[in-house]
């Protein structure tokens, strides 16, 4: 015992210990906010996805119960549905939107200042207040978007309070907020060496193939951190939906997404394990679609340091 | 180099880290458990039996906002000095999180004393011991208070025969109608039948083009539609098997009721709901297509006449009117609900909390809730605040409002039975009555789905 705690006591003052000692020191702000905001709360939703909880007293284990029930509750299938095709077409939509859109105001033309801050305008208007205007904007009997759709004999749909046409329009709603992933394309476009397009003019390149074979693989990693968000950020899509439907999820369950299911399971219902359990296969499903779209990535995400 | 520095220092430089850990360890746990800690103690202080002062401190969270705290300050300056040995604290949260703010205080033991809560959700507080009996202090000066409140003010708040909640703001359902939109389509006098109802509504519809541009009524969109909202005019509140279940499946007045909503579904609900939400989404919320002109017939309590219209559409003060809403249960009803006061598991000092509930009800302080109850708009928890010279120069100022009040006693109205599982009820029933209205379940279908959702209350 005396030889083993000899050994130790010289081993941590090593300066190899010393520096790892000072190092965790500066950092501990972040570990303990890191277990004390994050660590915890996920091993506690863990533990409460199998329990059934209320808030209030103990929690009773309960198994696999809640994840039983999850399989076959036909309103988490619906909502599961909801933020799949949401996903599906949001990302793509709003990834190619907002490229195209930087490209756009990448060009050398008049008043660039005024129009790179026009489109980046809308991203800062609270999500709450432009999703009341939204409201307004696709009313069906005197909102815009149908008043202009009638000037060419189109007769508008209810927009958001059709089964039809209520995730199209948050989709739509969506690209109000584009201006975040916008400039972060603008900034990767500058940054792309303007020799580049130099040399592939002097080949011969036109417009198309200096897209393809320039512009697209030295920002593919930009593409990709703002796909991943975007993704993210789609499978926990939420606040819209909820400050425009009522009750949540109407028409007929058409607007029901993932996250909106689980706050009405754990603050309207306050089926605490119910939920914990729904945040549980949220994150192995975030975490999945992420690890697929790193790995796949290597395909097309292009590196300029990389050695390959 | 560093194998050069002495080992004194050495150890100094180990013992500075671990000391600079150690206290922005026990630093950030301070931040966190700060407020819980000093909570307990000043009510620990407090204690039930009171300070140091004789006075015991409580408080009292809502989730109100805009012009109703100035109400709720009031109210509490009001208590403070006829109370001089207990005084309340007022504090507001967003009602968005109101709940999980209530519940989070609990678990951390430091809740407030009294919650002002909307009452559908007390049955499942009751069920799990979130919320505590009122029943051991309805002794001496509150013996009389449960037959002091309307029979329904009183269902309200029970849960399996005891007194959970005291009502502070009480709702009454009756139909408005435009008076401009009915001489324009023709007809002397506003409906008191089903049949007429339907039929003179029929005459308000504008929708030239196919564009909506007029409501004449539609009871399944809106704030207060839904099956449960129009339940006691037909009798179909709390249809209960004998084992407890909700089975409206079974239930003759619900099959009538889902029957009549059917009969609105040939008019264009996706629009009317998107009318609803743009005129919602001013004014606070405030505004509906009645207010705004453009709807014949509304079902709403009295706020909208008292408050809504005066503050959003002043033109309309004069171009209402109000009647009880036709049902077939052949009187005057309505559905009781309302804010209700509670007591949270743990709260520190529960006798004085009741004292302030009591309070705030209007029992052994008529007088004063009958000046406060006019400037909320609301519909009082007793008969005797009805009969105070305040609230009557109120009814004769407004007569409209008599039809409101003189339904709380009615003996066909009817507050629904607090369960456990009324939250899923409640959203299940809005679903159902959306899907009768857009024909996607037949109305035996939609009160299926209504009793299985609510019996079958997902997980735990």
């Amino acid at each position: 015992m005396q030889m083993t705690t000899r050994a130790v006591i010289p081993a941590l003052r090593s300066p190899g210990s010393r520096r790892l000692w000072l190092g965790l020191l500066f950092v501990s702000p972040w570990i303990i906010g890191f277990c004390g905001f994050y660590l915890y709360p996920f091993l506690a939703t863990l533990y409460y996805s199998f329990t059934s909880f209320t808030g209030i007293g103990n929690p009773t284990f309960t198994g696999l119960a809640n994840f039983d029930s999850l399989i076959h509750d036909t309103t988490f299938r619906t909502a599961l549905f909801n933020t799949f095709y949401y996903t599906v077409v949001e990302v793509p939509f709003s990834t190619v939107a907002a490229l195209g859109l930087a490209m756009l105001l990448n060009m050398n033309v008049r008043g660039q200042a005024f129009y790179r801050t026009l489109f980046y305008i809308p991203s800062i208007v609270p999500v709450v207040a432009s999703s009341l205007i939204f409201v307004w904007i696709f009313q069906p009997s005197f909102g815009i978007v149908n008043a202009l759709l009638a000037d060419v004999h189109v007769n508008g749909p209810a927009w958001f309070f059709s089964i039809t046409w209520s995730k199209p329009t948050f989709i739509l709603l969506g690209l109000w907020g584009m201006g975040q992933p916008m400039v972060i394309y603008l900034a990767a476009l500058q940054g792309v060496p303007k020799e580049m397009y130099e040399v592939a003019a002097l080949e011969g390149a036109g417009p198309w193939q200096r897209l393809r074979y320039v512009t697209i693989p030295m920002i593919s990693p930009i593409i990709l951190f703002n796909v991943i968000l975007s993704l993210v950020l789609s499978i926990q899509y939420f606040t819209q939906a909820q400050v425009i439907e009522s009750p949540v999820g109407s028409p007929g369950n058409s607007t029901m997404f993932y996250v909106t299911y689980y706050y009405q399971q754990a603050f309207q219902y306050l089926h605490l394990g119910y939920a914990s359990a729904m945040a549980f296969l949220l994150f192995i499903l975030v975490l999945i679609v992420t690890v697929v779209l790193l790995k796949t990535s290597s395909r097309w995400v292009y590196y300029e340091n990389e050695e390959r | 180099m560093t194998d050069n520095i002495p080992s004194r220092r050495r150890a100094r430089s180990w013992t500075a880290p671990a000391a600079l850990l150690a206290t922005s360890a026990v630093l950030t746990l301070a931040a966190c458990g700060g407020p819980a800690a000093s909570s307990a103690s000043s009510a620990s202080s407090a204690g039930g039996t009171g300070s140091a002062s004789g006075v015991v401190n409580i408080t009292w969270q809502t989730m109100w906002s805009g012009e109703t705290l100035t109400l709720l300050n009031q109210m509490v300056t009001q208590f403070n000095k006829t109370h001089p040995d207990i005084h309340v604290t007022e504090s507001n949260i967003p009602s968005a999180t109101g709940d999980a703010k209530l519940l989070s205080e609990i678990a951390a033991g430091d809740p407030p004393d009294v919650f002002t809560e909307w009452n559908p959700v007390l049955g499942e507080y009751a069920a799990d011991g979130t919320i505590q009996s009122m029943s051991p202090y309805l002794t001496g000066t509150y013996a009389g208070l449960e037959k002091w409140e309307y029979p329904i003010a009183l269902q309200g708040g029970e849960y399996k025969g005891a007194l959970y909640a005291l009502p502070m703001s009480m709702n009454s359902w009756a139909l408005y109608y435009n008076k401009s939109m009915l001489t324009a389509a023709g007809i002397s006098s506003p409906p008191t039948t089903l049949a007429q109802l339907y039929a003179d509504q029929a005459k308000e519809w504008k929708t030239p083009g196919g564009k909506l541009e007029q409501i004449g009524f539609d009871p399944d969109a809106g704030d207060n539609a839904g099956f449960e909202y129009y339940g006691s005019f037909f009798g179909a509140v709390n249809c209960f098997s004998s084992a407890g279940k909700y089975s409206f499946e079974t239930c003759p007045a619900a099959t009538t009721e889902a029957n009549w909503l059917a009969q609105y579904d040939n008019y264009p609900l996706s629009d009317v709901e998107a009318m609803q939400a743009a005129y919602g989404a001013v004014a606070g919320g405030q505004d509906d297509p009645f207010v705004a002109g453009k709807e014949g017939f509304d079902m709403d309590g009295p706020w909208e006449g008292a408050q809504n219209i005066p503050v959003t559409n002043p033109s309309m003060n004069s171009n209402f009117g109000v009647e009880a809403f036709p049902g077939t249960v052949g009187q005057p009803s309505t559905f009781g609900q309302g804010n209700y006061n509670i007591i949270p598991k743990g709260a520190a000092n529960p006798q004085a909390a009741f004292t302030f509930a009591a309070w705030l009800a209007g029992y052994d302080n008529a007088t004063f809730t009958a000046q406060m109850d006019p400037k909320g708009g609301w519909m009082p928890a007793s008969p005797s605040i009805v009969q105070q010279p305040a609230y009557q120069a109120w009814l004769k100022a407004n007569p409209w409002l008599n039809v409101f009040v003189s339904q709380m006693s009615s003996s066909a109205s009817v507050a629904p039975a607090l369960t456990a599982s009324e939250s899923e009820f409640e959203t299940a029933e809005a679903t159902a009555t959306e899907d009768i209205a857009e024909r996607s379940k037949t109305p035996q279908q939609a009160l299926v789905y209504i009793d299985q959702q609510a019996n079958s209350a997902a997980g735990g």
